[in-house]
């Protein structure tokens, strides 16, 4: 080997380092983009979401403190911004109350009352309320003192969007003031003149304007919200009593906090109704028809489910599932939430934060019991109990809720070639890893429940179920050697498309509900097995064109909305007066959400006059006029078949 | 310790400095970043989440770095063009006519709403005000969203005055017939006034429907419609090279293909781009004279 002298090394330590700065300094090197000077959109100052949210946990029974306490937390980091005295004592009124709350908890060293627990809400949320009322002033007495144009402009606008936290509430207890205080924000804005372009167009700033705009809502806040205490009633909200306005007997509409979605997933999942695969005029199934509009229908549930727009198809989208429903304070996790707090039922809450993943409907004629508890063993039963007890609904009518059965008994699993009809794989369309995961999942592990395989409790030839309950352990009991952890076995047919797993959602994938029982009952596969029994799930659980092809939904809807109204005549020749009532309210309601989805907005004028006809129809049946009726819902009937080309 | 040097090192040092000589360069195209000034909108949330993705596209179909940025407003956007830190501008239309006139920036791009490129503003009211046409505003409150804005204020501020309701310009918006004219801040801030009763009418983009949530929409009309606007537009600032602006070019046309379009939900919203001129914002240019943002 030949060895290089000074100089060659010399040469060959610049030509590394020319190397490397050439990488280092390459066109995709340097700083990342920047986000500067953002005119703030109109969406949640943090503050005025960590109150709504503080607001929603805390009327929410029970009460999930950690989510109260990391919203609290937030609005501290938010008052450093404006007093480091004021976030100093916030914090620590807010330790003294944590300390109490973790006390008078379940294993704490205080026992707890009904009484304790209701002063603990009330103090938490007058802190909140008097916190938010004193940062708006704060930011508004900032406005008064600054000189800068931009620094007027950040305090205006940061006060405004704190205001906001009060937008769901203080237009309904103090209309009059609420006008006048957003009048004044409206002033205070106008005042604030602009730059304009270079100079052009430019209007000068107004702060002894924009001052005294704003004094009316320091005024205000100071009164009626820095020195606020809850009162007696069961709903907190920043009640201004002391405002000669306001409204005692308000009624506050529910609405949902920041961060929840209700929204239907897009794609949506393609439903398979059996009637309609089977080629069924579905013009010929009432009941059936009746069922799907009572699916999508708020009408049958109680408040506050029915403002907010909550029904089945919300949660189990097309009767499957909605992996992005959340709600916070109810949900824990996506997909899933405690239909049995104060929220929705007062009268059938339990007491406990229990949440549960929504289940998939897909085949539900063959998965009873029902529940995630397997605690009701027919589905008649249990969807009566959904509409009274889960969601406040008055006694449904008895064909109501055998429309519902009717329409849920044809939802079919998604078609799977790769299994016969008993449950065994068509083996010619599989591997040999499949075949291996086969074996696996019917192989008997003595350390599992007593010798069980997979296939014990997933019993291929039944659709993958037993119709049972297990305690498999994925669940906390009350107590050590407490028997409530059995949860109902579920089916394996089109569970790739329902995650997550498990009774609560815990387990986000098949594989990691593998990877769990293989810790938990220390089966000791490989890796190569733990990969060929997932294999051989996902090859079960799957199926063919799961979702449908298009994100724009509102040809189908309207489709849907033709089914629902096919009712009309069955439900007129039974005298099923408030059926009809609730069959034309939902698709008034129906057309005007789904209505913006058209594509070309030239047509809504179409669209419009499709839901004032029903909204008219609607009217014309409550005052007994039937051929009104008849004659309103034939001219619905009309124009779409004229326009169905046009809407699409 | 020593350092050993063999000339089988050095085979390797000359290979090395081969490739960051010429091979590396050619691969990664010029050096100089392109800096692009991104205006902000009525929700710029969706802007700052979605226009990363779209700005790698354009780095890559570009060969070139691109550095974006969010101005603090449209005249921010036009002193960066005029002093060189914006190679490129998002902007509306009048804003572009002023920075036209004042640093010949010039127009290369034009957004596509449905296929169009223009849009309106309407002068929305509460469908249950009873006011049914323009003239029942007179006396009346309205909240417009800026006064640098065009569908936000310049037009629909041209609806009364083409109508020979309200006298036009900036000095005097009320113009004679309003009893107060607000500017909200935000197009949304002047549609949820209006939704809110807090005043008669709003000004505003025909989109603005959709930034109240579904339930309220109805509670709100159009009772006018205002001139035909040229859509918001890509601008390229006076000097740059014209090699690299067409490059831009053609890497802003291919978000319209299919297969790029998801850069696009993000990046304003819009349903694509098109190439257009100066000529396009001369009904722009006209307005901006006749209401005193632009010397006649």
């Amino acid at each position: 080997m030949k060895i290089l002298g000074f100089h060659q090394r010399k040469i060959f330590g610049a030509c590394v380092m020319a190397f490397v700065l050439s990488l280092s300094a390459g066109p995709f090197s340097g700083p990342g983009p920047v986000y500067a000077h953002i005119v703030p959109p109109e969406n949640f100052h943090p503050v005025a979401e960590s109150y709504r949210r503080v607001t929603f946990v805390l009327n929410v029974n029970p009460v999930r403190w950690s989510l109260v306490w990391r919203d609290m937390d937030r609005i501290a980091e938010s008052i450093i911004m404006v007093s480091a005295y004021a976030a100093n004592k916030f914090r620590t009124d807010l330790a003294a109350l944590r300390r109490n709350v973790r006390q008078e908890t379940k294993g704490g060293s205080v026992p707890s009352s009904p009484e304790k627990r209701e002063k603990r809400r009330r103090a938490v949320f007058s802190i909140a309320t008097r916190t938010v009322a004193s940062l708006i002033i704060s930011h508004l007495q900032k406005v008064g003192s600054s000189e800068s144009q931009n620094s007027v402009k950040v305090h205006l606008s940061v006060g405004r969007k704190i205001f906001r936290a009060f937008a769901d509430t203080l237009p309904y207890l103090d209309p009059k003031e609420w006008k006048r205080m957003q009048i004044a924000w409206l002033e205070a804005f106008s005042n604030i003149g602009t730059p304009g372009v270079m100079g052009v167009g430019a209007r000068p700033m107004n702060v002894q304007q924009i001052r005294a705009r704003t004094a009316p809502i320091t005024a205000y806040l100071s009164k009626f919200l820095v020195r606020f205490q809850a009162g007696p009633a069961r709903r907190l909200a920043p009640r201004p009593i002391g405002s000669p306005t306001y409204v005692k007997m308000a009624k506050i509409p529910w609405s949902l906090p920041p961060g929840s979605n209700i929204n239907k997933q897009l794609p949506r999942p393609r439903q398979l109704l059996g009637m309609a695969e089977r080629g069924a005029n579905e013009g010929d199934t009432g009941l059936i028809a009746l069922g799907d509009m009572a699916f999508d229908s708020s009408e049958i549930f109680g408040e506050p489910a029915r403002s907010l727009g909550i029904n089945c198809n919300v949660c189990h989208n097309k009767g499957v599932t909605n992996p992005g429903f959340f709600i916070l304070g109810l949900s824990r996790l996506k997909g899933g939430m405690d239909v049995s707090t104060n929220f929705f039922a007062p009268h059938a809450n339990n007491g406990i934060f229990d949440h549960f993943d929504i289940p998939d409907n897909r085949g539900i004629r063959f998965t009873a019991p029902y529940g995630r508890n397997g605690r009701t063993a027919s589905l008649r039963e249990f969807v009566r109990n959904v509409i009274v007890l889960e969601f406040n609904g008055p006694e449904p009518d008895p064909m109501l809720v055998d429309g519902i059965v009717a329409y849920m008994n044809e939802f079919e699993f998604v078609p799977n070639p790769l299994l016969n009809s008993d449950g065994t794989l068509s083996p010619k369309k599989v591997g040999a890893i499949v075949r291996r995961g086969e074996k696996i999942f019917k192989r008997k592990f003595p350390q599992m429940m007593g010798g069980m395989s997979c296939a014990s409790c997933h019993i291929p030839s039944d659709h993958f179920l037993d119709r049972k309950r297990h305690n498999i352990g994925s669940a906390k009991g009350f107590a050590s050697g407490s028997f409530d952890g059995a949860y109902d076995t579920p089916t394996l047919l089109s569970a790739k498309f329902s995650a997550p797993y498990f009774h609560d959602g815990q387990l986000p994938t098949l594989r990691a509900v593998n990877d769990w029982f293989n810790r938990r009952f220390k089966l000791g596969l490989s890796k190569r097995e733990m990969s060929d029994l997932t294999a051989y799930v996902e090859a079960i659980a799957g199926g063919v064109e799961p979702y449908e092809t298009t994100l724009n939904t509102l040809e189908a809807e309207l489709e849907e909305f033709k089914f629902f109204l096919s009712t009309y005549e069955f439900l007129k020749e039974k005298g099923k007066k408030e059926l009809i009532a609730i069959t034309l309210k939902t698709v008034a309601t129906e057309l005007q959400a789904h209505k913006w989805d058209l594509q070309n907005p030239k047509h809504m004028p179409i669209l419009n006059k499709m839901e004032l006809l029903i909204r008219e129809a609607v009217e014309l049946h409550r005052n007994g006029k039937t051929k009104e009726v008849d004659a309103k819902i034939a001219i619905y009937r009309g124009l779409y078949r004229k326009n169905v080309e046009v809407l699409r | 310790m020593e350092y050993r040097l063999t000339a089988e090192n050095l085979r390797t040092v000359v290979v090395l400095v081969l490739f960051a000589l010429f091979v590396k360069p050619a691969l990664a195209g010029p050096t100089i970043p392109l800096n692009v000034a991104l205006v902000p909108v009525s929700n710029p949330e969706k802007l700052i989440d979605g226009v990363r993705p779209a700005m790698r596209f354009l780095e890559k179909e570009m060969g070139q770095k691109i550095r974006h940025f969010i101005t603090l407003n449209y005249s921010a956007a036009v002193e960066a063009m005029a002093s060189g830190k914006a190679d490129i501008s998002f902007m509306p239309p009048l804003p572009y006519v002023l920075a036209h006139h004042r640093t010949g920036a010039e127009v290369i791009l034009g957004e596509l709403y449905k296929g169009k490129s223009y849009y309106y503003a309407n002068i929305f009211v509460r469908k249950d005000s009873g006011i049914k046409k323009l003239e029942d505003l007179k006396g009346k409150t309205i909240a417009y969203v800026d006064p640098i804005s065009s569908s936000g204020f310049m037009y629909p501020h041209d609806i009364f005055v083409r109508k020979g309701l309200a006298r036009g310009g900036l000095k005097d918006p009320e113009g004679g017939f309003f009893r107060r004219i607000y500017f909200a801040g935000g197009d949304e801030q002047a549609m949820r006034s209006v939704f809110g009763q807090f005043v008669d009418a709003a000004g505003v983009s025909e989109f603005s429907l959709n930034l109240l949530p579904q339930k309220d929409r109805d509670a709100l009309i159009a009772i006018a419609v205002s001139m035909r606007i040229p859509s918001h537009n890509v601008v390229a600032r006076k000097d740059l090279d014209l090699k690299v602006r067409a490059r831009f070019i053609a890497a802003m046309l291919k978000l319209n293909q299919p297969p790029n379009r998801k850069y696009l939900r993000h990046l304003y919203g819009t349903d694509g781009y098109v190439k257009v001129g100066n000529a396009s914002y001369r009904s722009v240019v006209d307005l901006a004279r006749k209401y005193g943002f632009l010397r006649k």
